[in-house]
């Protein structure tokens, strides 16, 4: 057992650090938050320049072919400072779904693309009754003539407003049992798109299809194919999702640490009184077992080994406790950490909108609940 | 970062399982039961040293002293494993006595103990809690007066558990009470049948045994000192730091009873196990044990790295306790009126377990450092948050 970073991880969450510190400040999240398109272009091509798009993309489609546990390891940087901008729906949601469906054909058009920043993608899964659940895709996909005819509105769909490429799940008309991937070009006729506002002023998107048409080479995997593999991309984007949310939790921790032994209160620094301790105590504990939880599983995933049931003990716990310990950040931070200027608002949205991407806890402890045989 | 064990330790816990298979007797396991821990009875002496025969007792010890040289990793899985069996193998001597006179007792010492700790044949019980010194350790008076060739020892100590069933008391001992704080306590090995002890019991709310001990002009070897004299509570910072490693897994044997319970049990047609506030609860409880696995192996593998573990020892005993109590919650929860039904009485279900495991959980927050001391080692000497 190694319950340690190895040299090459440590390199990489270093280096991201650094990255991140000189281009992702607080007043460039904010920035972004007002901002319709959500990130800039010269960040985007840094990030590619540094090879963070094509991290987890094998070599022979020009990524450097690393595995989930790096792709974690920065990721938890990334929510560290709250990046914005499109690498999750485009490495993950993007990615990891054509990792895990594409042909030969479809890898060689998309993946050099993706590893070379030159393709924005997300997914398009939830509609209208808001859960991950087979029975909540009804977006139909018609067939007609030599394509897919795709009807039909997704919702919570993150970076649509930016994406080339939105990889929708839809049901083949008349189908019950199974659904379909379908790559759609953003651009094409029918689709139209409408930024949400959201809490977090992360840009989660409404993608509208009217009688888009689609060639129906555009399918990835098998027909009726798609819920088995849409599974395992609701599970690894979750532990994507955690490894995002352990960063914030790092930082968060460290700013009302820092905090605590600077600020007096009755002639001392509030870091001395038990209250507060206790509070700070209970803040390390939630950070400590969520990066292990985080971990653990992005090394399962990295290992091969099953990972159902632990993703979905990941985004549980992560969920609950990223929540929790922001709360008692804000309570050893006082009013000031209420304020819009203050970094720690920045989380607090954050945590809640990622405790409900993916599935929350409760959605999650079902799960697990089914893995135990209940 | 590697979360799995090599293919020797698995083979390692193969054995151990196999072992617990068949030598986990009904009589060892209620004896277990009665007493609170496999120590000291009749049954538990046997098994033991049979048990320690493989060097299992004590693994991650160099060969030389008895052990395996493994990892502690495989020390902290057996643990694992002899709670799950029903048999919580934790030990004073092989487990907190022994790994401090590995690091500071000296070859003497070293020699008369450690095969004898190792091959399960004497049972140390600790001896730290007075009166007037809980969670305040520093403010014992148990008074050992330096006569030359031995000390004469006078004072109380208690809730010394295992006090009337272990051979050796681990104590702690004021030898200089004109130093400054921490700095006159002494730890010495004490012969439990030495003439001037007395021990009266104390009976737990959990129907265990633990005990108050008299000191009335004992005599101890000046060879029974361990280490140097006066740096006592520095060594018995880190036994504590051993002793706060806390094998979650007797409460995840009753656990896996509360879960074939919910499942077996039928209401209105349906299995408790089917109700979806039962299953959160359920799945709640396999996350906490999960999250619990993680800083529990972390501590091994930092012993094992060469880190010495202070405040992430802190951490899982905090973290584990309140597991602990959470799940003897959610059992009296979904064993509802029956939970409360005890060993024997008609009607109880579990074999009247959960109400016993409701009452003796309350003192995992407390023993060894409260949850409350617990997090304030954690923001003290984790966090270097300021102390005034």
């Amino acid at each position: 057992m190694d319950y340690d970073l190895n040299e090459e991880q440590n390199m990489l969450k270093e280096s991201a650090h650094k990255f991140l510190a000189n281009e992702c400040p607080g007043d460039f999240v904010r920035e972004m938050a007002e901002d319709k398109k959500g990130f800039t272009d010269d960040i985007w091509q840094k990030m590619t320049e540094v090879g963070w798009l094509g991290l987890l993309i094998p070599e022979e489609y020009g990524g450097s072919g690393m595995d989930f546990l790096f792709l974690a390891i920065l990721l938890s940087e990334m929510g560290a400072f709250c990046l914005p901008g499109p690498f999750f729906s485009t490495a993950v949601l993007g990615g990891l779904t054509l990792l895990e469906t594409a042909d030969k054909a479809q890898k060689e058009e998309i993946l050099p693309d993706l590893a070379a920043g030159n393709r924005i993608m997300t997914l398009a899964w939830i509609e209208q009754d808001g859960t991950y659940n087979h029975q909540g895709v009804k977006v139909v996909a018609e067939t007609q003539a030599d394509n897919y005819v795709l009807s039909g509105t997704k919702i919570f769909v993150p970076d649509a407003h930016v994406a080339d490429t939105i990889i929708c799940v839809a049901r083949e008309k008349g189908s019950t049992t199974g659904v379909d991937l379908l790559l759609v070009d953003a651009k094409s006729p029918g689709v139209s798109i409408t930024l949400l506002d959201t809490m977090a002023g992360d840009k989660q998107c409404e993608v509208v299809f009217d009688g888009v048409e689609i060639p129906k080479g555009n399918l990835l995997g098998g027909p009726n194919q798609g819920w088995p593999v849409l599974k395992r991309i609701l599970q690894m984007s979750g532990v994507a999702k955690c490894a995002e949310m352990i960063g914030g939790a790092q930082k968060v921790t460290d700013m009302a640490i820092d905090y605590v032994k600077i600020r007096t209160q009755f002639g001392r620094p509030v870091g001395a009184f038990q209250a507060v301790q206790h509070h700070c105590a209970n803040m390390l504990t939630y950070s400590d077992t969520i990066k292990y939880m985080t971990y653990s599983t992005a090394w399962r995933i990295a290992a091969g080994l099953p990972f159902e049931k632990e993703a979905s003990m990941c985004k549980a716990w992560v969920s609950d406790s990223y929540r929790r310990l922001v709360a008692l950040g804000h309570q050893v931070f006082g009013g000031i950490g209420f304020m819009e200027e203050h970094d720690l608002q920045l989380y607090f949205k954050r945590a809640k909108a990622a405790e409900q991407m993916f599935g929350d806890a409760d959605f999650h402890r079902e799960m697990v609940a089914q893995k135990m045989g209940l | 970062m590697d979360f799995s064990f090599s293919s020797e330790e698995q083979k390692l816990l193969e054995d151990v399982r196999a072992f617990l298979k068949s030598e986990a007797t009904p009589e060892l396991l209620s004896e277990t039961h009665e007493l609170g821990f496999i120590y000291g009875g009749k049954e538990g002496r046997k098994f033991i040293k049979k048990f320690a025969a493989n060097g299992w007792l004590t693994p991650n010890w160099p060969e030389e002293f008895g052990g395996l040289g493994t990892a502690s990793t495989v020390s902290f899985a057996i643990k694992e494993e002899m709670a799950l069996a029903g048999v919580p193998l934790i030990f004073v001597a092989a487990h907190m006595a022994g790994p401090t006179i590995i690091h500071f007792g000296s070859e003497e010492m070293k020699k008369e103990w450690l095969l004898p700790i190792a091959r399960g044949e004497v049972e140390f019980c600790l001896g730290y809690t007075e009166p007037q010194a809980g969670s305040d350790l520093s403010a014992i008076s148990i008074r050992a007066v330096d006569k030359g060739d031995h000390f004469l020892l006078n004072g109380q100590k208690t809730f010394n558990t295992h006090a009337h069933v272990a051979d050796y008391h681990w104590l702690g001992t004021l030898t200089d009470p004109e130093a400054k704080r921490y700095q006159g306590m002494s730890i010495m090995i004490v012969d439990l049948k030495s003439p001037g002890i007395t021990i009266r019991p104390l009976i737990t709310m959990a129907g265990w045994q633990t005990n108050e001990v008299f000191y009335d002009d004992v005599t101890v070897p000046k060879k029974n000192l361990v280490g140097d004299p006066n740096m006592g509570f520095y060594y018995l910072m880190h036994a504590l730091d051993f002793e706060r490693m806390f094998p979650l897994a007797a409460y995840r044997r009753i656990f896996d009873q509360i879960v074939g319970y919910a499942k077996d049990t039928v209401i209105n047609g349906q299995s408790l196990s089917k109700q979806p506030l039962v299953r959160q609860k359920l799945a709640q409880i396999t996350i906490e044990l999960e999250a619990n696995k993680h800083l529990y192996y972390r501590l091994a593998h930092m012993l094992d790295s060469g880190q010495v573990p202070n405040y992430q020892a802190s951490m899982q005993k905090l973290f584990a306790t309140e597991v602990a109590q959470h799940i003897t919650n959610t059992g009296m929860e979904i064993l509802g009126l029956f939970g409360q039904l005890k060993k024997g009485s008609k009607w109880a279900v579990l074999g009247g377990l959960m109400e016993h495991h409701y009452r003796s959980s309350v003192v995992e927050t407390i023993y060894a450092g409260t949850s409350e001391i617990q997090r304030n080692i954690i923001a003290l000497r984790g966090l270097e948050l300021p102390r005034k």
